[in-house]
C-alpha cells in the first residue's frame, strides 16, 4: 500500500491513465466517424460502378464494397445525358446572385443597426429578429399565392429575390461593423463624404470576415434550398440541383449508381467550401446564434 | 451612434421590404386564407370562418399525421440534443489531431437533406442495403426500415440525426470553448468529479446556447418534409406522413390550397406553444 502511494508511481499510474483515455478517445472517435463515412464512401464509390455492380461486394459484406473493380464514368454521363448539366448551372448562378445581392443588402441593414438611431428603430429590430426565426419551409406554401401572384412562377426571380433577405446575415454584419469605431464615420462626414460613401468605401471593405461568413450562410441556404425551387419553378428548365437529384430518385427509382452520381457532385461542392471556410462559418453561425 | 432616419430607412429598405414581403406577410396570408375557400364554380374566395379547420379536426388522416408529427419531435429532438451536447463535449478536449476530428465530424453540415436521404435510402434499402449486409455480420436478421410501418419513423429519426446532430454540435462546442478553463480549475479544487462539473458548471453556463439549440431543433424538425417526400411517400400506412408532407400533398397533389395553408397555420400554432414551453423550462435563471 505504501508503495503505491510513492509519489513516482502515482505519477506514472496517473500517465497509464491518461494514455489509456487517450487511447479509448480515438477508439471512440474513429468509430463515430464510420457512423458518419461509411455511407458517403460507399456511395461515392458506387456512383463510379455500373449498376450492376451497386450491390456487389455488399451482401455478403466485403471492404471491396468501398473500391469499384473497374471505376466507370457511365453513371455521370447518364445524367448529364438527362439535363443534370442544366441544373448544375442554374444552382451556380441562382447562388452566385443571391450571394453577391445577399451581401448588399444585408449589410446595409446591418450598418443601419450597428451605427444609426432612427424612429421605430426597436419595433423594425424585432420585425428582423422575428423573420430570421422563420424559417423558408414554414411559409413556402403561402409564399406559392404570393409568387403566383406575382407572374413570378418559373423564373430566377422567384428562386432569388426571397432568399435575398436574411435576419441572420443582417445580425452578423450588426455585431462586426459595432466593433468598428464610430468616430470614423464622424472625420469622414467632417470630409464632406456621403452616408454611401462611408458604407461602401469603409466599412465594407473592413469587414471581409464578415461578408466571409455571411456569404457561406447565404451560399448553403440556397445551395441546399428544396421545398422552395421545387413548388415555385417546377418547369424543369429551371431545376435546381438538389430538385434534379430528388426527382432523379423519384422517376428512376433503381438507377442508384445515377442517383450517387448526382448526389456525389451535389455535395462534394459546399463540403469542400464548408472545409476550406470553416472558421468563418462557425463564428458567422454561432456568434449570431449565442449572442442574438 | 448618430439620429438619421432618412439615411436609416433608405439603407434598410431593401432588407426591410424583403423580410416583410417574403418571411412576415406569407405568414399573414396562411392564417388569412385559412377561413376562406375557394370556390369551384365562381373561382372567388369566400369567406367560411372556421369551417376549413372544423372539417380538418374531423379528419382522421389529419389527426394521424399530426401524431405521427408529435411522435416523431418527442424523440428527435431530445435525442438530437443529447447527441449533440455529447458530441460537442467530445470534441472539446484537447488530444493531438483535435482539429481534424472536428472538421470530419463537421462534414455532414455541408450535405443537403435531400443528397443524404437518397444515400440513406439505398444504405437502408430492405433487399441488399448496406446497413443489413453489416448486421448480417453480427448474426442480426434483415431488417425492413423504410419499408415497414413500424420502423419507418425511427429510420427517419437516424437519417435527419445523421445531419442535424453534426449541425447543432457546432454551436454547443463554440459555447463550451467560451467557458472560462478557470472555472473548470476552480470546481476541480473543490474536489468536484466529472459529472459534477459537467452537471454544475459546464451544462448552467449554456443554457443560453441549449435554449437556442432546443428551439431551432425544434422548429427545423417540426417542418420536417424531405424524407418523407422523397423516400417514404408519407407512408408506409400513414406511418411518416408528417403534418408539412400531408399540406404539402394536399396543396400540390390535391390542389387544395386552404386545406394546405390550414394544416401550415395549425402546425405553427402547435410549434409556438411547444416553443413557449421550452422558453417557460429552459430559460437562463439570472440573465447577465
Amino acid at each position: 500500500m505504501r508503495y503505491e502511494r510513492h509519489p513516482v508511481t502515482q505519477t506514472w499510474r496517473r500517465a497509464t491513465r491518461q494514455s489509456v483515455m487517450r487511447l479509448l478517445w480515438y477508439g471512440a472517435a474513429g468509430f463515430g466517424l464510420l457512423f458518419i463515412f461509411v455511407p458517403v464512401l460507399w456511395a461515392v464509390a458506387s456512383s463510379f460502378r455500373p449498376l450492376e455492380e451497386i450491390f456487389r461486394d455488399v451482401s455478403p459484406f466485403s471492404l471491396r464494397a468501398f473500391v469499384p473493380s473497374q471505376p466507370t464514368l457511365e453513371a455521370y454521363r447518364a445524367i448529364f445525358a438527362k439535363g443534370y448539366g442544366r441544373a448544375l448551372f442554374n444552382s451556380l448562378y441562382v447562388t452566385t446572385i443571391t450571394i453577391g445581392l445577399g451581401i448588399l443588402v444585408n449589410s446595409m441593414a446591418g450598418f443601419v443597426f450597428a451605427k444609426l438611431i432612427f424612429p421605430f428603430q426597436r419595433l423594425v429590430f424585432v420585425v428582423v429578429l422575428l423573420a430570421s426565426m422563420i424559417p423558408f419551409e414554414a411559409i413556402a406554401i403561402p409564399l406559392y399565392a404570393l409568387a403566383q401572384g406575382l407572374n413570378w412562377l418559373d423564373s430566377y426571380t422567384v428562386l432569388i429575390v426571397p432568399a435575398l433577405a436574411n435576419g441572420l446575415v443582417v445580425f452578423l454584419f450588426r455585431q462586426f461593423f459595432a466593433e468598428i469605431p464610430t468616430e470614423l464615420i464622424e472625420a469622414a462626414l467632417i470630409d464632406g463624404a456621403s452616408w454611401w460613401r462611408i458604407y461602401s468605401r469603409i466599412f465594407l471593405p473592413l469587414s471581409k470576415p464578415a461578408i466571409i461568413s455571411g456569404a457561406l450562410i447565404l451560399f448553403l441556404f440556397q445551395w441546399n434550398a428544396f421545398l422552395w425551387p421545387l413548388v415555385a419553378a417546377p418547369k424543369k428548365q429551371y431545376h435546381v440541383i438538389q430538385v434534379a437529384i430528388a426527382n432523379l430518385q423519384i422517376e428512376y427509382q433503381v438507377l442508384w449508381n445515377e442517383q450517387f452520381a448526382a448526389s456525389f457532385i451535389g455535395a462534394v461542392i459546399p463540403v469542400a467550401i464548408v472545409l476550406c471556410f470553416q472558421r468563418y462559418y462557425i463564428r458567422g453561425i454561432a456568434g449570431t446564434g449565442l449572442k442574438g | 451612434m448618430m439620429r438619421r432616419a432618412s439615411v436609416a430607412y433608405a439603407f434598410l429598405l431593401p432588407a426591410l421590404l424583403g423580410l416583410i414581403l417574403f418571411r412576415i406577410y406569407p405568414i399573414a396570408v396562411s392564417f388569412l386564407k385559412s377561413f376562406y375557400v375557394r370556390s369551384f364554380i365562381t373561382k372567388r374566395e369566400v369567406f367560411v370562418g372556421l369551417e376549413g379547420y372544423q372539417a380538418l379536426f374531423q379528419d382522421p388522416i389529419f389527426w394521424k399525421s399530426a401524431w405521427v408529427t408529435v411522435l416523431f419531435n418527442f424523440v428527435v429532438n431530445p435525442v438530437q440534443m443529447v447527441a449533440a451536447l455529447g458530441l460537442a463535449l467530445f470534441l472539446s478536449v484537447q488530444v493531438r489531431g483535435i482539429h481534424a476530428f472536428r472538421s470530419l465530424y463537421m462534414l455532414p453540415i455541408g450535405i443537403s437533406l435531400p443528397v443524404a436521404a437518397v444515400v440513406w435510402g439505398v444504405v437502408l434499402n430492405p433487399n441488399s442495403g448496406l446497413l443489413n449486409s453489416l448486421l448480417a455480420l453480427v448474426g442480426v436478421p434483415a431488417q425492413r426500415f423504410l419499408t415497414s410501418p413500424s420502423q419507418a419513423l425511427w429510420s427517419i429519426v437516424l437519417i435527419a440525426s445523421w445531419k442535424g446532430v453534426s449541425y447543432w454540435m457546432i454551436f454547443l462546442l463554440a459555447g463550451i470553448k467560451g467557458i472560462p478553463e478557470t472555472l473548470y480549475e476552480a470546481a476541480r479544487i473543490d474536489g468536484a468529479n466529472a459529472w459534477q462539473i459537467l452537471t454544475r458548471v459546464t451544462i448552467p453556463l449554456l443554457r443560453r446556447v441549449i435554449l437556442f439549440v432546443v428551439v431551432a431543433d425544434t422548429i427545423s424538425n417540426y417542418l420536417l418534409f424531405i424524407p418523407a417526400y422523397l423516400l417514404t411517400r408519407g407512408g408506409p400506412e400513414h406511418a411518416t406522413n408528417f403534418l408539412m408532407y400531408e399540406a404539402f400533398k394536399s396543396g400540390f397533389i390535391y390542389l387544395d390550397m386552404n386545406r394546405a395553408v390550414t394544416i401550415v397555420s395549425v402546425l405553427l400554432v402547435f410549434l409556438l406553444l411547444v416553443i413557449a414551453v421550452e422558453f417557460r423550462f429552459l430559460k437562463p435563471q439570472h440573465e447577465v
